[in-house]
This record gives C-alpha cells, sequence and structure tokens, in this order.
C-alpha cells in the first residue's frame, strides 16, 4: 500500500509533492534556523517549545553544534509534557558531556522524574540521567539504578540492567563491586525481559564474574526461550562459558574428539613431528583420518584438535605458543573432562538451546549452534547441520557469515555437511566471497558418491561470466581430483580441453587449470603421460608465461617417465632453445632448470645432444639482460660442470671425486622429491562460532576466548549450594544444607574475606563480656594514661542480625539498626527495598561490622585554626594586605548569611584612609553609606553584603579585624567586591567556602544515625581518597601522652575537617582490633545543617589502612540538598587529600 | 554493541547522526565508509531490523520520507537502542509508544499547530508475556487468514536436467481477533517439512512433540513460521534455452511451456538474463509478450500468462566482440512466475482451532506460490 502510495507521489508533479509534505516535519529539518529558537524555548506553550526542540534536533542531525542552547533546554526538563521531555531528553544526551556543570542542574529534576507514578517517565529519566556519563553523578546514577533495579515495571527495570554498562563506562572503581552486584540481582529477575538486559550487562561489565550465573545457572537456561532475541544471543554465549568453566570440556564432543585415552600417546609424538614444521603434516593427516569416528563417519581430529585449543586460548596466543614451547599437549591433557550424559548442566545447557535452533534470528540460531557444536556429544551434532543450511536463505551479508561457520564446520567434521552438498550450489545472486566460500566447502565435504554430481555442477561453474570464480572451480576441481583418483581422468580431460581452448583474455583460468593438472599428475606421473605429452604440444598455443613456466617445469620433471616423452624431448629442447630469447623471466629459469633436469636423467645415447642444447641455452643466458637469470646460468654451469664438460677424458683422482660429489649434489638439487605446499592452511585462526573476530579473522576488540575449563573454583560453596539447590545431584551432598537465600552475599564482594575471621572475634568479646568489662579496659589501658578519660567505652559489638550475637546487643543502640552499615553502600538499600527477601540480604552486612570503642576528643577545639586566605595581597594593593577566614560564627541578621573575619593590615609606612569593602555593582559613596543600609534592611531579600562600618584610619603596620557577612548566591562561584582605600577601588573576589554554609547542629550519635537513615539512597554521596596528613604527625608525635595511634589520626582529621568546614563532631568510633597498627574501621561522623534552609548535613569518614601508610578514606555525605551535598563532597575529598599547611 | 548511526543520503551526505555510547564517533567516518562503499560482510541482523522497523514507520526509507519524520526517526531510535543495546525492537510495542504518522497527525498538526506523536503512557505489553501483543485489543472484524507463500528455489543444468528444487515458504497470518486468543495450526503432512523456524509466538514444545503450532497471535500480518521442503521432482514450467555460435554471431532461442501443470493459472511469467560483456549488439524477437534490454545488459522477456495456443518463444541473434569466433560463456536464465492458489510443497493445512474466543471468527486459507531463485543454465 505504502509503494503504491510512494508511486503516485513520484509521478505527481513537485508542487503536489510540496503538498504531501505539509503536515510533516519537513519545514523544520530543511531550514532550522528561519526562526529564532530561543525564545521558543522560553516560552509558555509546550507547542513552541516541541518546535524549537525539534529545530535543535534538525541542526544536530545536521552536524551543527547546537550546545550554546544548553542552559535553556535544560531549563525545559520540568516540563510535565511528555513529548517535550523526551525531546529535551535526545538534546542532554547529546551534549551532556560537553557541558557538565548545566547538566548538574537537571539531576533534581531526574530525581523527581525518577519517583513518577509513570514508568516510562521513570525509565526516560533513569536512561538519560545514566547516560549524561558525568563522574560527579555517577554515585547518584548507581542509587537510582538500584532503586529502579526493584521497580514493580518490567520496563523500568529492563532500563536499569541497561544503565549498568553505563555506569561501569565511567571507570569509577570504587563502584565495581556495587555494580557487579546489581548485575546479579538482575539476572535474578524473573522477568525473561530484565534477563536478557542483565545478560547483557554482564557481558559488559563483567564477563568473568562466571559466580555471578552459577547463582542463578539452572534458572537461566529455563528462561533462556522466552528471553528477547537479542538477550538470547547474549546469554547463550554466557551460559557456554560458565559451563566450560565450571565442568570443563565434555568429553563426547568433537572438541575431545581428537584427546581420546588411546590417542595420547600418538598426541605426543604428534605434536612433536608439529614443532619441526609443517613439512609432515599432510602425511600425518592422512594418518588421523583413520581415526574414525563411529557415528558420524571420518572426523578430522588434526583440524579438530587445532580448533578446540584456538576456542579455548584465542589463536594468537595459540599459535605464539605452538611455535615456541613444547608443553601445550601436556598442558591440556590434565584438565577435567565431564560427561554430558551425567552431567544434569550441561545437559539443561543443551536441552534449553536446541529449540532456539528454531528462531527466526540469525544470530540466536548461530550462537545455539556454536554451543552444539562445542559441548554436545558428537552423535547429536546433527541437529545443528539443517538449522545452518536454513540460515542461507536469508540475506546476502548473513549468507557470508553462516558460510564462513559452516566453513570450520565442514573442515573438522565433513561428513557433518556431505549428503547436503546440494545447498552449497552456487545461485546467480551470490556474491564473490561467498560463491568461493561455497566453492571451499563443497570440495571439503565431498564424498565418493556426491563427488560426480559435484563435478557436474563444476563444468557449469567453468562457463560462469565471472571469470575469477570460473578459475576458482577450476582450483576446486583439481582438488576434488587429487582427493579421488576415481575421477581423476575425467578431471584431466575436461581441463585440458579448457586449457586448450582458453583465449587470450583468460589467463586466470588457464594458469588455475594448468596448475590443478600439475598437481594432480603430480599423484601419479606414469599413468598420465599422455596428459603431459597434450600440454607440451600445446605450448605453442599457450602464451601465459607462469603457464608455460609450469608445463616446462613437467617437462624436466617428467623427462624420463614413459616412451613418449624421451621421444619427443629433442624437438621440445630445440623448440625451447628457439624461442628462449623472446621468453619471460620467469620462463626462462624454468627452461634452465627444466633442461638441467633433462640432461640429469638422460641416457648415453642422447647426452651429447642435450649437452649441446644446454651449453646453447647457457651461453645465450649469460648474456641475459636479467641478473637472475646470469646467475641461474652460472650456478647451473658449475653445478652441472660434470656432464657438460667432459670433453677431456683425462683425468686426476682428485678431479674424479669431486665430480662425484658436485654429481650427487646435481641429483639431489634437481631429482629430489619435492613435496608440494600442503594446500591446508594449519596455522589458519578459528574464532569461536558466530563471533565477529572469525568473519574477519582477526580478534575484534572484546573477543575473549572461552575460559579455560574448570577454572571456576569447584569449592565456592555457594556456587555448589546453588546447583544443589536445581537439582539435587548424588556424590555431592556436602553442601546441601546451605540455603539458597544466604548465597548472594558471601559471594558477591571481597567484604566476605573478613567477614568469618570478624564474625569470630566479635562472638570472643561478646561471650567475655558477660563476665565483665574489665578483661576489655585492661586490653585498653595502654590508652588511658592521659589524666582525663579521652576514650570511654561506649560499646563493644554492634547489635548483630544473627540471634547468637544477640547477648551482647547493647540497650543504648538497639533502636539505631543502621548505625553500623556505613561501611556498605549498599546498605542503603534497606530503604529502597519493599522485598523482605533481599532485606534478608542486606542483614549480612551488619554481620561484618567490627566491633568498636568509642573516644570522645574534647580537646582539639583549641587546635582548631580557619584556613586564612588573601583577599589583597600588599604588593597589588599599595601596601594595605587583606586576608579573610571564614568564621564559625553565626549571622544574627539572617541565616543567609555566612560570617568572615576580615583582617586590614597596613604594610606600608603611610597611614591609609577610609578603607570599605562594597558589592561590585553598588557604586556608593562613603557618604551615602547610613541610606544604603537603611535601605537594604527596609528589602525583604537580603543582600550580598551586608554593609561593612569604614574604617577611617589604619596606621602603619596596624592591623584591624572586622566581621563580615556575606551572602553567596552560588555555592562556587565567587563573590566580586570593591575594596575603597584612600580614595581608590581594588576589585577583590571573595571565594566562597562551601564548608561554611553550615552551622554545627550538635546531636548525639543516636539522633546521627536516625537522621542518617531518612537520608539514604539519591541523598548519599560518597567517595573515597587518601589521607597522609597523619603520617607527619605520627612521626613527630614521639613525646610521652600522645602514644596512641589513632588518637592521633583521630585529632588530626577532625582538626582538619573542623579547620575548613563548620561541623560538629558527632563521635569517633575507635576499632577494637587485635592488630594494633590496623586503623581500617575508624569513624568519624559530623553533623550540620544549611544555613539557608536548615536542612541536616550529615559527614561520615571511614577509614582504611595501617596508621603509618597512607590511609584510604571514604566520605559519605547525606544530604537532601543534591547539588549541595555532591559539592560538599568534593570540597570534603579535596581538602582531605591536600597535604597539610607547613 | 552499537556505537552510532548515521542515515546517509543516497549522495552520501549525512541525514541524522545518533550517538547510542559514551564514545563518540566523529561523522566524518561516514565519508570513509562512503567511498569504500563497504559490502555489508557482517551480521547486521539488528540494523536490519532498524531498518525494517523505519520502513514500516515511513513507508519506505529514503531521503525526503526521513526529513520529513526527522523527529520520528530520532525518537525510535531512542526507544530501539539503549546504549548500543537493543531495547524495544517488538514494532507492536513501538507502535503503541511513538505513534507512526499518519494523514490525522499530519491534517491535525496542520489545523492545530499540536500533535504529539508520543505516547504518555507505557505499553502494558512490555510486561506481558506475550510482548508481541498489545494487550487485549479490540477488533470489529473477527477474522484470521493464514496463508502459504512459497518461492520455488531451481536449478536446471546446461542438459536440462533438474540439479536441485527445493521450496522456501512461509506460514503468514494476519489475524484480526480480540482477547487473548490462544490458536493451534496443525498441518496434514507435516513431515515433507525439511527444517522450519518460528516466530518468537510459537510454542516449542508442542512442535517438538506433535509438530503442532501452538501459539498466541500478534496483531495483524505477521509471519508465523517459515519453512523449507528439499528435493521437490517436479516444476510447473520448462525454460529451454539454446545458443549456437557461428563465426562472431551467436544465434538464440528459448522455449518456455509448462512441464507438470499444477493445475491453477500460472501468471507473471518472467525470464531474464545477463547478456556476458563480450556480446556488442543483441537483436531478439518474442512471439509473445515483450522484451527489454536494459543499460546493464540485462535482458528481460515479460511473458505474462501463457497462451493458450502457442508455446511463447524468443529466437534472435548476439553480434560478438570482434575477434570472437564463439561465445565463451554461457548466460543463466533466471525465470520468474506466479501461481495463485497453490502450494507447489504439497503442504496441507490440516485445521485452525481457537481457544479463548468469545465467538468463532472467520478463517481463510490461501496458497501462493512464487519462482524463487528459479534458475536455468545454457
Amino acid at each position: 500500500m505504502f509503494t503504491q502510495f510512494g508511486a503516485t507521489a513520484e509521478s505527481l508533479s513537485k508542487a503536489s509533492t510540496m503538498v504531501f509534505r505539509i503536515g510533516t516535519d519537513a519545514h523544520l529539518y530543511d531550514d532550522p534556523d528561519d526562526v529564532n529558537i530561543a525564545p521558543l524555548l522560553d516560552s509558555k506553550f509546550d507547542s513552541e517549545k516541541c518546535e524549537a526542540l525539534k529545530r535543535l534536533l534538525a541542526l544536530i542531525a545536521q552536524g551543527f553544534d547546537v550546545s550554546n542552547f544548553f542552559p535553556q533546554v535544560v531549563k525545559n526538563v520540568a516540563s510535565q509534557s511528555i513529548e517535550v521531555k523526551k525531546l529535551v531528553y535526545l538534546y542532554l544526551l547529546h551534549y551532556a558531556e560537553k557541558r557538565p556543570n548545566e547538566a548538574l542542574l537537571s539531576i533534581n529534576y531526574f530525581q523527581k522524574d525518577l519517583g513518577d507514578t509513570n514508568p516510562l517517565v521513570r525509565a526516560w529519566a533513569l536512561r538519560t540521567m545514566a547516560g549524561i556519563r558525568l563522574h560527579v553523578i555517577a554515585p547518584l546514577v548507581l542509587v537510582a539504578v538500584s532503586k529502579c533495579a526493584r521497580d514493580p515495571s518490567v520496563y523500568v527495570r529492563k532500563c536499569a540492567a541497561n544503565a549498568l554498562p553505563k555506569v561501569h563506562d565511567l571507570r569509577l572503581e570504587e563502584n565495581t563491586a556495587a555494580i557487579e552486584e546489581l548485575v546479579g540481582f538482575l539476572l535474578n529477575d524473573n522477568s525473561p525481559g530484565v534477563i536478557g538486559a542483565a545478560a547483557a550487562a554482564f557481558a559488559s561489565v563483567c564477563p568473568t564474574n562466571l559466580s555471578l550465573i552459577g547463582r542463578n545457572y539452572r534458572r537461566l537456561c529455563e528462561t533462556l526461550p522466552d528471553v528477547e532475541e537479542w538477550g538470547q544471543i547474549v546469554l547463550i554465549g554466557i551460559l557456554l562459558r560458565y559451563a566450560i568453566a565450571r565442568h570443563g570440556l565434555v568429553k563426547e564432543s568433537i572438541m575431545l574428539s581428537s584427546r581420546d585415552l588411546e590417542n595420547i600417546a600418538s598426541e605426543n609424538g604428534a605434536s612433536d613431528t608439529y614443532q619441526k614444521g609443517n613439512e609432515d603434516s599432510n602425511a600425518y593427516f592422512g594418518l588421523k583420518e583413520s581415526n574414525a569416528d563411529l557415528t558420524n563417519g571420518v572426523c578430522k581430529s588434526e583440524v579438530v584438535d587445532i580448533v578446540s585449543r584456538s576456542y579455548l586460548e584465542g589463536p594468537d596466543k595459540y599459535l605464539s605458543k605452538h611455535r615456541c614451547a613444547d608443553v601445550l599437549s601436556s598442558e591440556l591433557e590434565g584438565l577435567h573432562f565431564t560427561s554430558a550424559k551425567d552431567n544434569e548442566d550441561i545437559k539443561i545447557l543443551l536441552l534449553c538451546t536446541s529449540p532456539l535452533l528454531w528462531s527466526h534470528n540469525s544470530a540466536v540460531v548461530l550462537a545455539a549452534a556454536g554451543v552444539h557444536w562445542i559441548m554436545a556429544p558428537k552423535e547429536d551434532i546433527q541437529k545443528i547441520v539443517k538449522p545452518l543450511l536454513f540460515l542461507m536463505r536469508s540475506s546476502n551479508s548473513s549468507k557470508y557469515v553462516v558460510l564462513c561457520n559452516i566453513q570450520v564446520f565442514s573442515k573438522a567434521v565433513p561428513s557433518l555437511f556431505a549428503p547436503h552438498f546440494e545447498d552449497f550450489f552456487m545461485s546467480p545472486s551470490d556474491s564473490y566471497q561467498v560463491k568461493a566460500l561455497k566453492l571451499e566447502i563443497l570440495s571439503t565435504i565431498a564424498t565418493e558418491s556426491s563427488i560426480s554430481s559435484i563435478f557436474q555442477e563444476f563444468q557449469d561453474y567453468v562457463k560462469d561470466p565471472d571469470r575469477k570464480f570460473a578459475a576458482d572451480t577450476v582450483a576446486a576441481i583439481g582438488l576434488c581430483a587429487q582427493q579421488f583418483p576415481k575421477v581423476a581422468n575425467t578431471c584431466l580431460e575436461g581441463l585440458l580441453a579448457l586449457a586448450s581452448h582458453a583465449t587470450d583474455g583468460e589467463a586466470i583460468v588457464l594458469l588455475q587449470a594448468i596448475y590443478s593438472i600439475k598437481a594432480i599428475i603430480g599423484k601419479d606421473p606414469s599413468s598420465n603421460e599422455k596428459v603431459i605429452v597434450h600440454l607440451i604440444r600445446s605450448l605453442e598455443s599457450i602464451r601465459v608465461p607462469a603457464a608455460r613456466g609450469m608445463i616446462i617445469w613437467m617437462v624436466g620433471e617428467y623427462s624420463d617417465i614413459g616412451n613418449v616423452i624421451p621421444k619427443v624431448l629433442p624437438v621440445v629442447l630445440k623448440y625451447l632453445a628457439r624461442c628462449f630469447t623472446v621468453e619471460e623471466v620467469e620462463t626462462k629459469l624454468q627452461i634452465l632448470n627444466a633442461c638441467g633436469k633433462v640432461l640429469l636423467h638422460s641416457k648415453e645415447e642422447e647426452l651429447w645432444a642435450y649437452r649441446k642444447v644446454l651449453s646453447y641455452m647457457l651461453d645465450l643466458a649469460r648474456c641475459d639482460l636479467n641478473y637472475d637469470i646470469r646467475d641461474r646460468a652460472r650456478f647451473i654451469k658449475e653445478l652441472l660442470s660434470c656432464y657438460i664438460g667432459s670433453s677431456d677424458t683425462e683425468e686426476g683422482k682428485a678431479q674424479q671425486e669431486s665430480r662425484d660429489v658436485s654429481r650427487v649434489l646435481a641429483g639431489r638439487i634437481f631429482g629430489g622429491q619435492i613435496k608440494a605446499p600442503s594446500s591446508e592452511q594449519f596455522s589458519a585462526r578459528f574464532y569461536l562460532p558466530g563471533s565477529l573476530s572469525h568473519v574477519v579473522l582477526h580478534a575484534a576488540p572484546g573477543y575473549e576466548p572461552l575460559p579455560r575449563p574448570c577454572s571456576l573454583n569447584f569449592e565456592d560453596p555457594s556456587i555448589n549450594s546453588n546447583i544443589v539447590e536445581g537439582a539435587k545431584r548424588p556424590g555431592d551432598g556436602a553442601t546441601q544444607s546451605e540455603s539458597y537465600t544466604d548465597d548472594p552475599d558471601s559471594v558477591s564482594g571481597s567484604l566476605n574475606e573478613e567477614s568469618t575471621s570478624d564474625y569470630s572475634y566479635a562472638d570472643s568479646i561478646g561471650g567475655s563480656d558477660g563476665t565483665g568489662g574489665s578483661n576489655v579496659s585492661s586490653s585498653l589501658s595502654e590508652v588511658d594514661v592521659h589524666k582525663e578519660p579521652l576514650i570511654h567505652l561506649s560499646e563493644v559489638g554492634y547489635p548483630n542480625a544473627n540471634p547468637d550475637g544477640g547477648s551482647h546487643v547493647d540497650n543504648q543502640y538497639s533502636g539505631s539498626n543502621n548505625l553500623g552499615e556505613l561501611i556498605s553502600t549498599r546498605s542503603l538499600e534497606s530503604w529502597l527495598d519493599e522485598n523482605p527477601n533481599s532485606g534478608h540480604n542486606l542483614s549480612e552486612p551488619s554481620s561484618i561490622r567490627k566491633s568498636s570503642a568509642r573516644i570522645s576528643i574534647g580537646h582539639i577545639h583549641g587546635r582548631v585554626e580557619p584556613k586564612i586566605c588573601a583577599l589583597l595581597d600588599p604588593a597589588n594593593g599599595n601596601g594595605l594586605s587583606v586576608d579573610y577566614a571564614f568564621s564559625s560564627e553565626l549571622s544574627s541578621l539572617s541565616p543567609l548569611l555566612v560570617c568572615l573575619q576580615v583582617s586590614f593590615k597596613n604594610c606600608s609606612t603611610e597611614p591609609m584612609m577610609n578603607l570599605q569593602l562594597v558589592e561590585d555593582n553598588k557604586r556608593q559613596d562613603s557618604s551615602d553609606h547610613a541610606s544604603a543600609m537603611t535601605e537594604s534592611s527596609s528589602h525583604g531579600d537580603v543582600p550580598s553584603l551586608v554593609p561593612m562600618e569604614e574604617i577611617a584610619n589604619l596606621g602603619p603596620s596596624e592591623t584591624i579585624n572586622i566581621m563580615l557577612q556575606v551572602r553567596f548566591r552560588h555555592h562556587l562561584l565567587p563573590l566580586k567586591l570593591v575594596l575603597w582605600c584612600n580614595g581608590k577601588t581594588y576589585p577583590v573576589k571573595l571565594r566562597p567556602d562551601i564548608g561554611y554554609f553550615v552551622r554545627p547542629l550538635p546531636m548525639d550519635i543516636g539522633v546521627f544515625s536516625a537522621k542518617e537513615a531518612q537520608l539514604p539512597g539519591m541523598f548519599e554521596y560518597t567517595r573515597r581518597c587518601i589521607f597522609t596528613d597523619h603520617i607527619g604527625e605520627l612521626k613527630k608525635g614521639d613525646k610521652p601522652g600522645t602514644n596512641d595511634q589513632f588518637l592521633v589520626i583521630c585529632e588530626c582529621l577532625a582538626v582538619k575537617v573542623l579547620s575548613n568546614a563548620n561541623f560538629f563532631l558527632v563521635s569517633v568510633d575507635m576499632p577494637v582490633s587485635a592488630n594494633l597498627d590496623d586503623a581500617s574501621g575508624l569513624r568519624l561522623r559530623f553533623s550540620g545543617e544549611l544555613l539557608s534552609n536548615s536542612v541536616p548535613c550529615l559527614v561520615t569518614l571511614v577509614l582504611e589502612g595501617t596508621c603509618f601508610e597512607p590511609l584510604n578514606i571514604l566520605v559519605k555525605v547525606n544530604c537532601e540538598e543534591t547539588v549541595f551535598g555532591l559539592n560538599l563532597l568534593n570540597r570534603i575529598v579535596n581538602l582531605l587529600a591536600e597535604p597539610a599547611r607547613g | 554493541m552499537l556505537q552510532c548511526i548515521f542515515l546517509l543520503s543516497d549522495s552520501g551526505e549525512v541525514l541524522l547522526e545518533k550517538q547510542l555510547t559514551g564514545h563518540r564517533v566523529d561523522r566524518s567516518i561516514c565519508a570513509w565508509f562512503w567511498e569504500q562503499s563497504i559490502a555489508q560482510g557482517d551480521s547486521f541482523k539488528f540494523l536490519c531490523r532498524v531498518a525494517d522497523v523505519l520502513s514500516d514507520y515511513l513507508g519506505g526509507l529514503n531521503e525526503d520520507l526521513i526529513k520529513d519524520n526527522f523527529v520520528i526517526v530520532y525518537e525510535l531510535l531512542d526507544e530501539m537502542i539503549d546504549n548500543g543495546f537493543p531495547l524495544t525492537t517488538e514494532p507492536n510495542i513501538l507502535r503503541e509508544m511513538i505513534a507512526p504518522p499518519n494523514i490525522v497527525s499530519k491534517v491535525l498538526s496542520v489545523v492545530t499547530g499540536t500533535s504529539s506523536n508520543v505516547s504518555n503512557t507505557l505499553p502494558v505489553a512490555t510486561a506481558s508475556c506475550v510482548p508481541w501483543r498489545k494487550m487485549d485489543p479490540k477488533n470489529t472484524s473477527n477474522e484470521v487468514y493464514v496463508d502459504l507463500v512459497e518461492e520455488m528455489d531451481a536449478i536446471i543444468s546446461r542438459d536440462g536436467t533438474l540439479v536441485k528444487c527445493e521450496i522456501y515458504g512461509e506460514v503468514q497470518v494476519n489475524s484480526h481477533l480480540s482477547g487473548l486468543p490462544d490458536l493451534t495450526l496443525s498441518f496434514a503432512n507435516a513431515s515433507i517439512l525439511n527444517d522450519v523456524r518460528f516466530h518468537p509466538c510459537v510454542r516449542l514444545r508442542p512442535w517438538e512433540s506433535q509438530q503442532i503450532l501452538s501459539f498466541v497471535p500478534p496483531d495483524g500480518q505477521f509471519k508465523l513460521m517459515s519453512y523449507r521442503v528439499k528435493k521437490l521432482k517436479n516444476i510447473p514450467i520448462y525454460v529451454k534455452p539454446q545458443l549456437s555460435s557461428d563465426s562472431g554471431i551467436c544465434r538464440i532461442s528459448v522455449l518456455v511451456g509448462i512441464k507438470n501443470d499444477p493445475r491453477k493459472p500460472i501468471d507473471s511469467i518472467t525470464v531474464e538474463f545477463q547478456l556476458p560483456p563480450c556480446v556488442l549488439s543483441a537483436n531478439l524477437t518474442p512471439n509473445h509478450g515483450t522484451v527489454n534490454i536494459l543499460a546493464n545488459k540485462t535482458c528481460s522477456w515479460s511473458i505474462g500468462r501463457l497462451p493458450k495456443d502457442k508455446a511463447p518463444s524468443l529466437s534472435g541473434t548476439l553480434v560478438l566482440a570482434a575477434g570472437l569466433e564463439r561465445l565463451p560463456v554461457f548466460p543463466t536464465f533466471q525465470v520468474g512466475f506466479r501461481v495463485m492458489g497453490t502450494a507447489l510443497s504439497g503442504l496441507q493445512i490440516d485445521k485452525l482451532d481457537f481457544k479463548n474466543l468469545p465467538s468463532r471468527p472467520y478463517k481463510g486459507f490461501r496458497g501462493l506460490t512464487r519462482a524463487g531463485e528459479y534458475q536455468v543454465r545454457s
């Protein structure tokens, strides 16, 4: 219907086409900027916004950079219209990376959208947020993803799975564990659509973390047929890798057919001969073919062996190893094999992939066939044949891909495709590449019974208008004739006819024909004498130099065979001598060689005649223009001097001897049986079936060979228990007691390595708790050398989800379950989680918590010194130096104001007059200052700068400190001020410090953790940094009294944070650890609230590492204000990471 | 994983650019691709699907259509691919998410200036286990049509023997049923099928055990199954080319006639062949139908229906290039035909059963056979 439509449209006049295009977006595409886009974007009508966005999209499509509209476009994220949203998202994704700061502005809207009731809106928000690719929001995205991974809508969950690779792509190492855990979680989903996307995420995020698959292997296999086609392709590959890594190769499969037990000895021998080079491979090949398979007939184990090793190691590695090392054979022998007959996992994989062979998606069929090819028992492999052949009846490009794969399969097991030879007959629509592949396959799979029909076809192909293809056919005929001596004669006849009828334009066919004839004759020269004579006769008409060269080579090679050839030889030689001068170089060389050989084989009576011809030709050759020929002539003359120059009969004994030597030498050189180089390329590269690398024959980016068989740890209890969970296996009962729900966390992260030891430690403390605290306090007594109780033990061991640990739950904190979970970012998910099952998982990290003591640092406030920044340098200010430091005092005027301590110092010798700081845009004089004051206070809004009192006089080297109240309108942008002094103005910039946009919010630890529990998920931001200040502090801290390392570290950190930010230090938790040097688990908590809106803001520092090493600190900020929280986090990380002053 | 998609016009300029992952690809790469005119050697299955969906939406795929609807194309691409991985490719779902352009929306946009083709709600089918079906479609007509559409591939060698003859067939279903119907289709002679491929809606277990197609159909036209029947013996028409060369002139005659009467009218018969490059000029006259020789030396003889009174034949002479006595290469004749009303493979539908339907729908069955790669060598 549509095509008819199009046809009429074409036949109509151009005017009517224009009519047709009315109402489409064509005008937007053709002239996108014929209106001013900017006002449209600010319009209050959605339709106008839409139009503007479409215009922008058109400009993007045409390759223009329209990123300058970014701020205006981002504003529209808030639009309620779905279409505007969609268009904005399209724009955002295109430019977000270019304009990171503006893109950040949209984050809050995304977060709002993530809570929308419409799943489409949630999904779009997630997709866009993840697609923005800004490092700073990666933690936010991760939280959003983990929330969406539990969304009720399948579509949203699918998008969550798709978002994981995007987050992973940012390469933030601290997120890797969390991402992998999410992949595992999504693989556990019960919707096939999600599983497909999760499989894709797995493949791009953590393709080697096969233990994630192990948890769900059975279920994944069973849902495989329901997964959408694109996911199927990925999932099949993953399952195959898992099965091999877990169980190894199947011993009945093709892959191991060459490694049968009785073959191992010969295998080792064989690989030895292999090292020497390829010259024996043909003979060896023949030998191995006798390794007949009962069900499938011949299977070329040599090829199979290379194929399977290439699959496992990657061809490049394999080939290089093959060249240098001699251990390869034994290395693979040591592997474990499994059997498809009694291994349930392999059985189920094969069972669930076999219906996929009927899929209408070619790629799925290919992937499923690959699994069967590698894993299925040999007798079952037959079932992949028909589906593969069916694939050929699709587009030309997929035909090529399928044929590439069939080519390898048929090389390894020719019998597989032998009955289906008809499918490889050419069709006129085939491209040359496809035809060439088909020919190769046909000549591989030809059998005694099919060869005659194949030859019939070949004869037709020879007349094909595509001469290159015809030449290839001739080559294939040659190959087949060598394989089947029965048909060799008919072949020769056909080829001879072809050679004699070939016209000048047909050099390529002719050459191939002669080459094939030569190869066939080489198999059995004596019975093909007539053919040789025929060829020699046609020398006159064949003008292609290479073809002539080959015929002349045959003359020399077979000069002593049969009866006819020796008779015609003198004539032929004379003919060659006559036309020697007009021949091409390669023919000349062959003529010289041939003459040499003839002379060598000739009998006494003809010797004289031949000798004459040869010396005539050598004379000609010596004067040739080409130095190769002159060389060859000299060489032959020297070598055959005994034959040529035997005119004198008087010879010395020594001469006789050297003559014998050269005779032997000549015999070796000319008469040696030269083996035709093997046509089989054993260095051919084999890649996994269905992979891109296999088509292009080099490792494409991302190509991975199969994992090492059985490389997956058997001992991993979680895997075993799940296998057991799927179906009980006899003989593997040891782990059956472990229940399924416990597993996910015990395999997931690095945390579990600690878990066992810490766990037992906590238990032991808990046990001693009942008998009295003395035990613990004595262990800490060396800390108690201070006069004041710096450290008091508030808690030993945290509330524990484990019922056994209940005995030492501290009543005071029993309500704050989230207390210690800060170690794991995953813990926040308890908030997001509605699912009681995974809620149980989350109790796991809590059992990992270390027991710890709480210390209070009361005296450090004396050491807190705010950082002083220069506002005006004396060099620039005529000797006036102005410094400022943020003050922890709070403004009494407005909560929006930040207090600054500004100190004016006169470094010059002259007194200074009328100093004042004013806002940049206010050009006020000092005289009307009072009116400005009243004016501003009457205003509702707060000015950027509360006007300061003018300093009337500042004497030389006098310093005056003034408290200034400033309102920063932006977290990061500096405030521009003007400094008046002696009637001159100096522009100065006041840089905001986000650490002073908060005021301390005193609270105790209980309130802190309760508040923290209210701010999980997307309100939590974490980053890691390295802290080194304490090392210097510890080194100089040798004085007595401060010898506790933890205390020093805590003080260092607390002082540093408090010197730079206006926070309240809530608590310091110290790990009680066996290792005194281990500072891991040390935890500082700070609290504050935003000046502007009193939103609480919590900061937690968790340390990792040992005391005298740089410490790895996890900084966590919990705050409702997203952008503020992120900026604060960055600020804290920066200040911690920068080394201490002085 | 796809990194980006560029849509190029016929002249090689970029019409549309869509970056899919963070690793941006510059559009200058297109120029290189255009110069190389890369033969599509790789499994571009997904790209094919994208092209299918696009042409389905736009009613074709050309420069103007893409320009007309570039917003829709952008929106579609965005829905179909996420980060280089296919997201939603099921046409039914896409159709609900992004409305295809149609006259109504065009008129609406002219009149009111507003039209949104983006749906406000997520199609319910995304969550269902039968994503190919809209949830609860309402159809006024209650009918289902099953077509067997077959293509016959055959190779007839120079000496007139049938080298290979097989049929590639599709079961095309056009269903307009309400609710969530469950259909069962069985064949009278399923054993002749050599190999099959199914639409995802087909349940594979019943086929494995009893060779029954059990499925919940998508709405509208779709390809339920494709199959292959090999080693057929009967071809409906014969084409006998004869070429004989003599002193630079090649006489050609082609005869066409019925070989095994399918008992249904054969129409749209065409014979096409490529004149070898060494042919300088051709003088061909048919006794029925018309002959066209195109610029690329393709000679096409369209016969249409076979006349009752005579056997159509084409005869004439080819003048060979100077110096050539005889024709060195021989063209292959591509034959086209159509047989309405029968499936030449002999596949027969046994019955079509319904479950889960309030009223019995109207059922219709049809057969159609076309020539596929039907080639006669000379």
